[in-house]
């Protein structure tokens, strides 16, 4: 007992005071061996026969638990192991910790010593998880359409191999980018076989001409690694950094380095962005400018022609193409603040345009961004081939001029141009080879279906950033009989199989023991550097003239469905967008002014048309601070994948199809994309946006949108409501910033405070500067507490299961102007968004713990308002009462037939039945695991050592969770903040989650970037 | 003394009745074949019970997601249904207690129908509260009993519990003061029976009553002392079911005002339902004599009194509202009269609050056919009225991003179709097997022996 934690205990590790006589039971005992009277005789018949019944009441099913007959080495029944591995979500490369209970992976966490992403996982990593157990991934090869083995496979496809390198014939490689080396060796192995191989990398998005561009301008052509964490100034023209674009986990760690309210000692960026649809990245610049999609090039050469007046150097392509949708002298402000910090600057871009990303690299250059901001030298390696090399090849199957394809890890026929023409010249094709996992649009069309092994079975090594090398190593066996793509290359290359494993380890200099080193850590750092080219003025390509007239299509990938490769999962379905907070669709988003001039609402199905026979029909999505002229799609949708989700959420009379009528989720926009010029145009094509006179509800987790209360229902000074506050990096340079600002006007507490928390005291403070609304939290809380999909019906009709979801406002920048039909909150101006995580806040003097007739939701003595699942009899009660509407109400039995995707549950976490209430538990499994951990370890938590799933998958580390009564924790010391506040503390119920205000570096009057 | 006056002035039974004659006109309609009106009646309303009877089995099968309830309007049909049904249940314990104990002797002709409807709505209201949970089955779990679970007890705190207590103890009483009043004349349909079953059950039912001397001073005594245990009832069920709304900390529900605005509205309620029934009931079963001008006057009085006070209690709100400077509570109150559900809040006022201002006119309290007509808007307003309380505070409360809409589904529809099936069934079932008019009392009133009525 010397070595007595400090704090309480709670029970556990303590002994039961010794009892005299050998315990509780002496005492009859003793009576009867000194001789039986009748009334003991009559106590023990009827305790014997009590308990006889008891038995036979209790309903006990039969199951055969066995143990291990040999214990394997480290694996403790109930306990889970991490595993540090590489997430293959994206070509992103995060690391990230497997964590395996029982033999299964369970749950995606980030790594928190992993150098790109520090711990944080986006919702697309967590999700991932579900296509390891996705009960309809191929199971075994496929062969004409029928499913075979893999010997068979082996040898029919062995032959065919024979026959094209005999006949020399044209083999080319279609797949996404490879971040493997190991993997392009074989590839590049096997592609020597013939002597017309090919290998063409393309992304389904529009990354590659970033490479391109650098080809053009520095002579390498290469994606350079940006380092947001850098840079003071960061200009994006069209660049969602925070959600889609490149590495978003890495670059939202980095631009949160930059922005911590808290510590602006450390600098504190302004950000600018320039786009046409609204982005993650868009609500959360300081300053946003919307401006056409064909406008972009211009911006940037705007931008460029300011910037070479301040560096006094000309380039002979800039000529001035001022635009209509941003003034100049807008622009030439942001110049002068870019030149101001021309040693912390950085410009990104997005665009699909070679010459916008030209312009972009001269803007970088002018500004001496490169080997500071952003690094050539160790650059990224997910660009893929170019645009020209995608087209000239998709040039030359069109004309037959390819006898053997292979696809890996692409599904051309839906992503790329012209899919129909392609799957016809599929089948007219010597060979089609697939990889893919699923039978799918392309792979329908493949001779062989070699599915490759999910990346949880996987071994491989990942370069994804120069000098980085991350490891993935099999977290489970192969689920089914599949076979990993180097080892199916292996054996079409020398006729063995070589084990991936073994090719992993050659690869990584075939050490063993420092090969578990290099397993267990998830990575290496390596000093490799390459050369980074030198700035060529005439690589530079002159923008076109700004267009901000008619219509013009912007494709985009969404948050939540990156690529149509993620079409069969259910959770990134039903993941609100994080800026439209709609699920299960994809839609045209047009400005409320658009909208308003073409007479159409929210729901309404339009053909978004591209010339004459191109079209998409798809609902409209009336989205405010977007361009005018923008019509935004998302790409990714209408896959064959999602046919499987006709029978998603629950069966009643009125339940709607979460399917279109066509079986499919969404409709591929790919429809709409075409070539120009040998590259795919994403964005700035005309089109024209017709009703079609049908409707198509959509999904939204939230309805109202605006933090302004309608204004005709505005009672005075009541028209903002006050749960997100906002300040400005100027105001909180003021020492008294927060003295007379934010007052809780509790009112006085009328009870006795009768509850002290003597031990633990749990709390949480989010951050909404660091919040980016990217909804990993969302995703990574539903693997983790075994949150059900209820299907886009339900979803309309607020139903959505989610425990913690993220509201998201849009308000007004100044209402007085802000034009249009204000009576829902936003009218045609330009908006600033918020985003606010709200899950349970676990008030102590909680609104749904009174009500509840039955105790089923109870206070613990650390604070946690605990739903007690099986007393729940469901009056609701406590649903009406809470002032967050953060509860949530099993309306159905949700399913849970799919026995694979079961396999993915959490097995600490109660699945709850129909008709009770349940809600955030603060990840109670967590605290308590952390608590026998310490337990176990004899000394107290510490701070850190509860992690909640949302504060684990965040990027930006908005979120912080610990003790509020240890005054060391990192959620006292953001309690302490001058910009910490509680929503809805002036009704009294004492919220357990608080918030640190929203800071935007802007000058307090809202003009212009220009301060200080 | 002003109704002393009145009950001297003019006879509250007309057309010259003896005792005779009173037991033959009220035990007519027992006898004998039921009408073909009757018939149809019946199996209209035993439709609607049957279909909601599916629906309720529906739901508790599927699930309570076959409402249109979402996760920010957690009740609407099912809880409007509730205190609706309570409301209307209320003119039962008002008629037949308060007003006895203030001795209304027009109540009379009134009050067993008025009572058999408050049992009847108060069964009606009881479904709500039962199917309305998620997992129905356990409701019991409401209960204070003596279990094997170790320290789980109900939460005294809670209203709901609350509720239960006061809802079982106003059916338990309702039930018994209508039995006991009812005793006398089932003992008079006993005595006119021939022997048979409908005999044996009747003796039994009537408790040997032999209307003896002694028999009718222990009646007269343990029907004293139920009213005046049933008086305090009607304020404090209402009361009661106000707090479900009242100990909240939704705007729109945490209000002071609920427990007499609630109880104004019960009664206000509940003397419509009983004035649309009776009015029915008088012209299809020829009562004309027993249910006069004077009831409907004093009723209306009555109703005129109520539903002025509930809609000061709608203008007290706004001003409550207003005079706070809390600007939740005034965005309530201005989301109810100009948001979405703005249509059901005028409804409402029109309703409950015009409708009832009609009744200062006497040529309007007289006709029967207007103040059928109005006894109509003012179920329809008040049912409203519960509605508008609930999913208006509801669908927009504190954080705009879960403001939701609400609309009912087609099996929420059914359910309130089907709660009316089972009270106007339970109803017709009443008028065919029991006495519809007290017959004891109303020869009572009849003046034989006062020397003062119109007898003579």
């Amino acid at each position: 007992m010397s070595n007595k934690p400090a704090s309480k205990p709670d029970g556990w590790g303590q002994r039961l005071p010794e009892l005299p006589d050998g315990g509780a039971g002496a005492p009859l005992q003793k009576d009867l061996l000194n001789g039986v009277s009748r009334r003991h005789f009559m106590q023990a018949t009827g305790f014997a026969f009590i308990g006889t019944m008891m038995l036979g009441c209790t309903a006990v099913s039969e199951e055969e638990a066995l143990p291990y007959l040999e214990q394997p080495e480290g694996v403790i029944a109930g306990r889970s192991d991490l595993y540090a591995t590489t997430c293959g979500g994206c070509s992103a490369g995060c690391g990230m910790l497997a964590r395996s209970r029982d033999g299964r992976p369970v749950k995606l966490e980030g790594n928190p010593d992993h150098p790109l992403s520090h711990g944080g996982l986006c919702a697309v990593g967590q999700a991932s998880l579900l296509g390891l157990y996705d009960s309809h991934r191929l199971r075994a090869p496929v062969m004409d359409g029928k499913a075979s083995d893999w010997a068979s496979v082996d040898v029919a496809l062995g032959d065919r191999l024979r026959q094209l390198r005999s006949a020399s014939g044209r083999v080319a490689w279609l797949g996404a980018p490879i971040t493997s080396p190991n993997k392009r060796a074989r590839v590049e192995e096997f592609l020597a076989t013939f002597d017309n191989g090919r290998l063409v990398e393309a992304s389904a998005n529009s990354q590659m001409p970033i490479a391109e561009a650098h080809g053009l301008t520095h002579g390498v052509a290469t994606v350079p690694r940006y380092h947001f964490d850098r840079a003071q100034v960061i200009v994006s023209v069209d660049a969602d950094f925070l959600g889609t674009w490149i590495s978003p986990v890495e670059f939202t760690a980095a631009w949160s380095s930059r922005r911590r309210g808290d510590a602006l000692e450390n600098g504190f960026s302004e950000h600018v962005q320039f786009e046409s649809r609204m982005s993650v990245t868009g609500t959360k610049a300081d300053l946003r400018l919307r401006i056409a999609p064909g406008e972009r090039a211009a911006v940037l050469n705007q931008l460029v022609r300011h910037l070479s007046q301040h560096a006094h150097r000309s380039l002979r392509q800039i000529q001035d193409r001022p635009l209509t949708s941003v003034d100049d002298a807008q622009i030439a402000a942001i110049a002068a603040r870019l030149w101001e910090h021309r040693d912390q600057a950085l410009v990104v871009c997005g665009a699909d345009d070679l010459a916008a990303q030209t312009l972009c690299n001269a803007a970088n250059e002018l500004l001496g961004a490169y080997g500071k901001c952003l690094d050539l030298a160790q650059p990224a390696h997910h660009a893929g081939s170019s645009e020209t090399e995608l087209s000239l090849l998709l040039d030359e199957i069109a004309a037959g001029r390819i006898d053997a394809l292979f696809v890996d890890g692409l599904n051309p026929v839906l992503d790329l141009p012209a899919g129909a023409a392609l799957a016809q010249r599929l089948d007219a094709m010597q060979l089609v080879v697939s990889f893919s996992p699923y039978e799918d649009e392309t792979s329908a069309h493949a001779d062989f279906i070699c599915p490759d092994h999910h990346y949880l079975e996987s071994w491989s090594d990942n370069d994804n950033i120069t000098g980085l090398m991350s490891y993935t190593q099999p977290i489970v066996a192969p689920m089914g009989a599949t076979r990993q793509l180097e080892e199916s290359l292996s054996m079409w290359t020398t006729g063995a199989v070589v084990p991936v494993r073994d090719q992993v380890l050659a690869s990584s200099g075939g050490d063993v023991r420092r090969f578990d080193k290099l397993l267990h850590d998830g990575f290496e750092m390596r000093d490799v550097r390459q050369n980074a080219g030198n700035f060529r003025p005439d690589g530079v390509h002159a923008a076109s003239d700004p267009d901000a007239s008619g219509l013009q299509l912007v494709l985009y990938s969404k948050v939540a469905i990156p690529s149509s490769a993620h079409a069969f999962n259910p959770w990134l379905h039903e993941l609100p967008d994080p800026v439209t907070k709609s699920v299960w669709d994809n839609y045209a988003s047009l400005s409320p002014a658009t909208a308003e001039r073409l007479s159409l609402q929210d729901g309404d199905v339009v053909r978004v048309a591209l010339g004459q026979d191109a079209a998409v029909e798809v609902p409209v999505l009336i989205q405010p601070g977007q361009h005018d002229s923008a019509v935004a799609v998302a790409l990714g949708y209408g896959s064959v994948l999602s046919r499987r989700f006709e029978g998603v959420g629950p069966g009643w009379i009125e339940r709607k199809p979460t399917v279109g009528s066509d079986g499919l989720v969404g409709a591929s926009a790919t429809a709409v994309l075409a070539f120009e010029g040998g590259r795919r145009k994403f964005a700035g094509r005309s089109v024209t946006v017709e009703a079609t006179g049908a409707r198509r509800e959509l999904a939204r987790t939230q309805d109202y949108h605006s933090l302004d209360v309608p204004p005709h229902l505005a009672p005075e000074g009541g028209e903002r409501r006050p749960n997100v506050q906002e300040t400005t990096v100027a105001a909180l340079m003021d020492p008294h910033f927060g003295e007379h600002a934010i007052e809780h006007h509790d009112g006085g507490n009328m009870w006795p405070v009768d509850h002290p928390y003597e031990g633990h005291h749990w709390g949480m403070v989010i951050d909404l500067t660091l919040c980016t609304g990217c909804s990993a939290c969302v995703t990574s809380c539903q693997v983790e507490n075994n949150v059900p999909v209820v299907g886009k019906d339900e979803v309309r009709r607020n139903r959505e299961m989610h425990w913690l979801r993220i509201d998201r406002y849009f308000v007004d920048r100044d209402p007085a102007t802000a034009g249009g039909d204000r009576s829902n909150g936003t009218g045609n101006g330009d908006v600033d968004v918020s985003h606010q995580p709200m899950m349970c806040h676990h008030c102590d003097n909680a609104p749904c713990e009174t009500v509840c007739p039955v105790l089923a939701t109870v206070h613990s003595d650390e604070g946690l308002n605990q739903q007690v699942y099986n007393r729940c009899v469901g009056t609701r009660y406590c649903m009406n009462n809470c002032p967050y509407k953060v509860r949530r109400f099993n309306w159905f039995e949700y399913a849970h037939e799919d026995e694979h995707e079961n396999l993915a549950m959490n097995p600490d976490v109660t699945i709850r039945s129909r008709g009770i209430m349940e809600k955030c538990s603060f990840c109670a499994q967590r605290i308590q695991e952390a608590k026998i951990v310490a337990r176990q370890q004899r000394r107290p938590v510490a701070d850190g050592d509860i992690r909640m799933a949302c504060q684990q998958s965040c990027a930006a580390q908005a979120i912080s969770f610990g003790d509020m009564n240890d005054p060391e924790s990192a959620v006292a010391r953001a309690r302490d903040s001058r910009r910490h506040f509680q929503v809805l503390a002036e009704i009294g119920v004492q919220p357990s989650v608080g918030y640190t205000s929203l800071v935007r570096n802007r000058p307090t009057d809202h003009e212009g970037p220009q301060h200080g | 003394m002003a109704s002393e006056h009145v009950l001297q002035q003019r006879p509250l039974i007309e057309g010259n009745k003896t005792p005779g004659q009173v037991t033959a006109d009220i035990c007519r309609l027992l006898d004998g074949k039921p009408s073909g009106t009757w018939w149809a009646a019946f199996l209209a309303s035993a439709s609607l019970l049957g279909l909601g009877a599916v629906a309720i089995g529906y739901q508790i099968m599927t699930g309570i997601g076959v409402w249109g309830l979402n996760n920010t309007v957690g009740w609407a049909f099912d809880i409007t249904n509730f205190v609706f049904w309570i409301g209307i249940g209320h003119a039962g314990t008002l008629i037949s207690a308060v007003l006895f104990l203030f001795r209304q002797r027009w109540r009379t002709s009134v009050n067993r129908a008025a009572e058999a409807m408050t049992i009847f709505a108060v069964m009606c209201a009881g479904i709500f509260p039962l199917i309305h949970m998620g997992r129905p089955w356990f409701a019991y779990w409401m209960f204070p009993y003596i279990n094997a679970r170790g320290p789980l007890w109900i939460n005294f705190r809670s209203p709901l519990v609350w509720d239960f207590f006061a809802i079982a103890t106003y059916f338990t009483i309702s039930l018994t003061f209508w039995y006991i009043g009812m005793v006398p004349d089932l003992a008079t349909i006993r005595d006119r029976l021939k022997p048979g079953l409908r005999k044996n059950i009747m003796s039994f039912l009537a408790l040997g009553w032999n209307g003896s001397y002694r028999t009718w001073l222990r009646y007269e005594t343990v029907y004293m002392l139920l009213a005046g245990l049933a008086t305090p009832l009607v304020i404090s069920v209402h009361t009661i079911v106000s707090w479900d709304f009242a100990t909240s900390v939704i705007p729109g529900w945490h209000t002071t005002i609920f427990p007499p605005y609630f109880v104004a509205g019960a009664v206000f309620s509940g003397m419509a339902m009983v004035l649309t029934l009776m009015l029915i009931a008088r012209k299809t079963m020829h009562l004309e004599d027993y249910i006069t001008k004077q009831h409907l006057g004093a009723m209306t009085k009555l109703m005129l009194f109520t539903g002025s006070l509930v809609g000061l209690a709608y203008g007290t709100e706004f001003f409550t509202a207003a005079y706070s400077g809390n600007k939740y509570e005034q965005f309530t109150f201005l989301n109810r009269a100009m948001g979405p559900f703005a249509w059901a809040y005028w409804t409402m006022v029109s309703c409950n609050v015009i409708t009832p201002q009609l009744f200062w006119f006497k040529r309007v309290r007289e006709n029967f056919l207007i103040v059928f007509i109005l006894t109509i808007f003012v179920n329809i307003g008040m049912w409203f009225e519960r509605f508008v309380i609930i999913v208006t505070s509801l669908h927009r409360d504190y954080l705009p991003a879960s403001w939701a809409d609400y609309s009912p589904s087609l099996v929420e529809i059914a359910t309130l179709l089907g709660s009316f099936g089972l009270f106007l069934t339970l109803f017709l079932l009443f008028v065919r097997f029991v006495p519809v008019i007290a017959m004891g009392e109303v020869k009572g009133v009849l003046g034989i022996g006062r020397g003062s009525g119109h007898g003579s």
